[in-house]
């Protein structure tokens, strides 16, 4: 089934330039999708339309086959939980268990299945200890899985992330990454704005390239990320694994390797002959 | 919501390559001062719209109708009750008095609009400077009208977040509409609290405060036009102020609406 269907959609704010033109997109049920480009490309306000917050003023967007046009953003929230860029600019109750618990009362849950729902998450999560605490309190690290859980909590068929690796270490890196994989395996369909192109390459199977308001690459992670041309345009660099490939092209390393495995199997096959 | 927002676009400076807008504004500030004084000091009609007239005439040299007319709309159903309020209140004089009163919040807000509207953030902090106030109390208002569209940012994505997490801010009645306000100004002012403690070091950073005397980059200048324009205006104010106390001023001036 088609989780999320975009079809001709315009966006502007004012009446003077469109900020999305011409956009089409189909993202089937279970689906990883990253979409990546240079900042002001468009990227956030694209991912706000799969809830409603920004309605099309040209087109339309489907999500799991209603129009956002006449539905609710809580309703449609319901299917579609985002989770922003910046936890901070959600965090508001006195302890962690109600700032996770808020999605679900306002969804209207019974009491016990709230108190189920948040038990597990916060179990999930690994922030049971943290409970009682002020979400204000915690770290960087914590609080990113904080905002995550708190929309995780009510099981949205579509989780969208808005940046969840910038000002992430290494180690939250993993945690996020692992939680993604798990979601992915349950058949969540995932969609991720990112910069961070070495997580774009271990997590996802298909890359949405935009820029200046259009979507200018849609496909397969290895046609995509390897394509120079496009990967300029978005203001990225290719994956550093990718650039020492290309430099080691004359040993007859196929330029479109895009994980240290791959290389490593290459090279050896060098060494071997 | 969107009243107050065509208000505040009523104040908001703009550049434009006019004479008004290259004035100094402490004559500007003057300007505004003795309209204001004159606008509260009669309570007949005439001065008062005499006065009006000076605004709009500013208005249409420095070309920003559009802007003005944005504001005054912005006023038009508060003038409609005071003048109703003063209307029904006032002793005698009835139809004098609301007239009267509701001119005075016309002519005071136009004047001001156009101080506003002509004159940048930085030149009105600058001639505040010039005025003797301090430069920390300037650069604090400086910064207040910087910060306007970026809390007004802000408070979109604490909306945005809040929503995608299922708040619905249009139901309910007023108990609950106000109680769903929390989980939108708790983030909302943690988020900006952090802000102005991360200027406040960035400012330090730049060694803001290092010396009590600094120097200034740029500078305002009174110019000619400004000292012949400043006199002109003082000048009539103090004849009008003569002939006020020599009481020879002609009988029109005082006209009052009769009733």
């Amino acid at each position: 089934m088609i989780a999320i269907e975009v079809k001709n959609l315009y966006f502007a704010y004012s009446a003077e330039e469109y900020v999305l033109k011409n956009i089409n997109l189909i993202v089937n049920e279970g689906e990883r999708v990253a979409i990546i480009g240079e900042n002001g490309a468009g990227k956030t306000t694209l991912i706000k339309h799969f809830n409603g917050l920004l309605k099309p003023t040209k087109g339309y967007v489907k999500i799991l086959g209603k129009d956002t046009r006449r539905h609710s953003v809580a309703e449609l929230s319901r299917h579609v939980g985002i989770v922003f860029q910046n936890p901070e600019h959600q965090f508001f109750a006195e302890t962690v268990e109600k700032e996770v618990a808020f999605a679900l009362e306002n969804f209207g849950y019974p009491k016990d299945e709230i108190e189920k729902r948040v038990n597990y998450i916060l179990k999930y999560f690994d922030l049971q200890k943290y409970r009682d605490k002020s979400p204000f309190n915690l770290s960087e690290g914590e609080k990113k899985r904080l905002a995550i859980a708190s929309i995780l909590v009510y099981d949205p068929e579509i989780l969208v992330l808005d940046e969840p690796t910038t000002g992430q270490d290494a180690i939250q890196k993993r945690k996020i990454a692992e939680i993604i994989k798990r979601l992915s395996e349950k058949g969540r369909t995932i969609i991720v704005v990112t910069h961070d192109i070495e997580f774009v390459v271990e997590l996802f199977d298909r890359v949405i390239v935009m820029a200046e308001g259009r979507i200018i690459a849609d496909g397969p992670t290895r046609e995509v990320i390897t394509n120079y041309e496009i990967i300029k345009r978005a203001r990225l660099l290719p994956p550093q694994i990718n650039i020492c490939a290309r430099l080691l092209e004359d040993l007859g390393i196929p330029s479109n390797i895009i994980t240290v495995s791959e290389l490593v199997e290459e090279i050896t096959k060098v060494y071997e002959r | 919501m969107s009243v107050r927002i065509d208000l505040f676009k009523g104040f908001q400076f703009k550049y434009r390559e006019t004479i008004v807008h290259k004035l100094d504004p402490r004559t500007k500030g003057l300007y505004v001062i003795i309209c204001t004084i004159i606008a509260l000091m009669y309570t007949s009609p005439i001065p008062i719209l005499l006065t009006f007239i000076t605004s709009i005439i500013l208005v249409l040299l420095s070309r920003v109708t559009k802007e003005w007319i944005g504001t005054m709309k912005s006023i038009a159903l508060l003038s409609i009750f005071i003048f109703i309020v003063n209307y029904f209140t006032a002793p005698y004089e009835k139809l004098n008095f609301a007239v009267t009163m509701t001119l005075r919040l016309l002519t005071l807000t136009s004047t001001f609009s156009v101080f506003f509207l002509t004159t940048s953030p930085e030149d009105f902090s600058l001639a505040l400077l010039k005025l003797g106030v301090p430069y920390e109390y300037t650069l604090i208002f400086n910064m207040a009208i910087r910060f306007v569209p970026t809390l007004a940012r802000d408070l979109q994505t604490v909306i945005d977040a809040q929503k995608s997490r299922g708040l619905e801010l249009e139901k309910g009645n007023i108990m609950q509409r106000i109680r769903r306000m929390i989980p939108i100004l708790v983030p909302l002012l943690v988020f900006e609290i952090k802000r102005s403690i991360m200027i406040a070091e960035a400012l330090e950073a730049r060694a803001f405060g290092a010396l009590k005397n600094r120097t200034y980059y740029y500078e305002i200048r009174m110019k000619k036009i400004d000292w012949i324009l400043s006199v002109i205006m003082v000048l009539t104010f103090v004849i009008l102020i003569v002939l006020q106390l020599m009481n020879i001023l002609p009988e029109w001036f005082y006209w009052r609406i009769p009733m």
